[in-house]
């Protein structure tokens, strides 16, 4: 994880970034989860953006955040989430043919 | 035949329903109490939801003797409420309509509670009176819409005697609201409030600071019971209520009233509303706390209703909202 640069010296200030990925048993299922977890902005205006990918099985969420707090609480909420998508698969899976 | 899966969860309410033509299958629901003296928060709120939606789910499916395969449409609620809860509601919604291959729907929560009311009551064309902590609207169906004609200013009824539930510690167990229409029952002196009606609309802001301030003097110095001000507000919070909704049915030129809503179970509310129906030889509707009160199956209704007449919402546009006007729905099911 980066570290933010509070200095002013000619320096641009620099925001905390946060990069997390997931595997998920198939390339359908992270598809799956991707698509649940997309749909809803950040409640927060301003100061953080999460951008959210897929690619094979993998999910992948970035931040970019002004300050540690609002990270933190950006992260743990994502988290939450995904944990409640993933249970919801284990519990109603597996996904129907396509 | 179509069989539709409702998800709520927008207050602090969080319950699934199933629904075939018009028949309600299913509609476990559970409650997050907070401690008396304490409001429920958005956050503690959607993590109570999280605990329980699955095992809630499970139970709807297996009450309505029914498997994923059987559902046609998923729906949930996409706003009015709250942001953090909502969001849980419609992520597993999300999920299980992707993993059973089904269609989703967003729908309005105050559009579930007139569907459900509508189809509970077998009400025509009522005037109606929607009153929650959240809401307070006087609706009427015009033009492919559910208008609104009347509403609260600053915060909804049910707002307003939840706070002061709060104030003098009433239990919010099963709810605040009954609770205070408990005492009510025992209060026998009237204790004068402020009356603000403005034309159509209401405010209960006033009302709400005044007997704040009045709960402190009068209980301190035992001028009266906690029973009498549960008694007062009743009394001047449903005239208002009654005034306006009287209104509107003036004006549309109505014969029925529906009251829907968590404090449209309240029956004193449900007889003053009565008493000005019979004046005006109108018919007065309400359904019971099974479905007054937020609940799986009037999403599930309106989503049968909406679904049938076309609507489908796509993953891409199905984020939640907090602020979700009534008004804004086409009502492409009614003629």
């Amino acid at each position: 994880m980066a570290s933010s640069d509070l200095g002013t010296n000619n320096h641009t200030e620099q925001k905390l970034e946060f990069s997390l990925e997931v595997p998920l048993p198939s390339a359908r299922e992270a598809h799956i989860a991707l698509q649940s977890l997309s749909p809803d902005r950040e409640p927060r205006k301003g100061g953080i953006t999460k951008k959210l990918s897929a690619s094979g099985n993998m999910l992948s969420a970035h931040w970019t955040a002004d300050e540690a707090r609002i990270l933190r609480v950006s992260v743990g909420s994502f988290l939450d989430h995904l944990s409640l998508v993933l249970e919801t698969m284990d519990a109603f899976g597996p996904p129907a043919p396509q | 035949m179509t069989i539709v899966i409702g998800f709520e969860g927008s207050a602090n309410k969080i319950g699934v329903g199933i629904v075939r033509d018009g028949e309600v299958l299913s509609n476990p629901r559970r409650t997050y109490i907070t401690p008396p003296g304490q409001g429920f928060l958005p956050s503690e709120t959607a993590k109570h939801h999280r605990g329980v939606i699955l095992t809630v789910l499970r139970e709807a499916l297996e009450e309505a003797e029914l498997t994923p395969a059987d559902i046609d449409c998923v729906a949930y609620t996409k706003g009015p409420g709250m942001g953090a809860p909502l969001v849980t509601v419609a992520l597993v919604a999300r999920t299980v309509a992707q993993l059973w291959g089904k269609p989703l729907l967003g729908v309005n929560h105050c559009i579930g509670h007139i569907e459900m009311g509508r189809l509970i009551t077998k009400a025509n064309n009522p005037t109606v009176l929607y009153v929650s902590g959240g809401n307070t609207q006087v609706i009427a169906y015009s033009e492919r819409r559910y208008r609104i004609f009347g509403e609260t200013i600053d915060i909804a009824v049910g707002n307003c005697l939840d706070r002061f539930a709060r104030v003098i510690k009433i239990s919010n167990d099963p709810s605040p609201g009954y609770n205070i229409e408990q005492m009510a029952k025992k209060g026998t002196q009237y204790i004068e409030l402020p009356y603000t009606v403005k034309g159509m609309d209401v405010s209960f802001s006033g009302i709400l600071s005044y007997i704040e301030e009045a709960a402190q003097k009068m209980l301190s110095s035992d001028q009266c019971t906690a029973e009498d001000l549960c008694f007062s507000l009743q009394e001047t919070l449903f005239s208002m209520l009654v005034e306006i909704t009287e209104r509107a049915m003036a004006h549309c030129g109505s014969q029925e009233v529906l009251i829907v809503g968590g404090v449209g179970c309240n029956l004193r509310l449900q007889e003053m509303m009565g008493v000005m129906c019979k004046e005006r030889g109108a018919r007065l509707f309400a359904t019971d706390e099974r479905f007054c009160i937020d609940n799986g199956a009037m999403i599930a209704q309106a989503g049968w209703e909406m679904f049938r007449s076309g609507h489908v919402t796509e993953l891409t546009d199905s984020w939640i909202t907090q602020r979700y006007r009534t008004d804004e729905v086409e009502v492409t099911w009614r003629g």
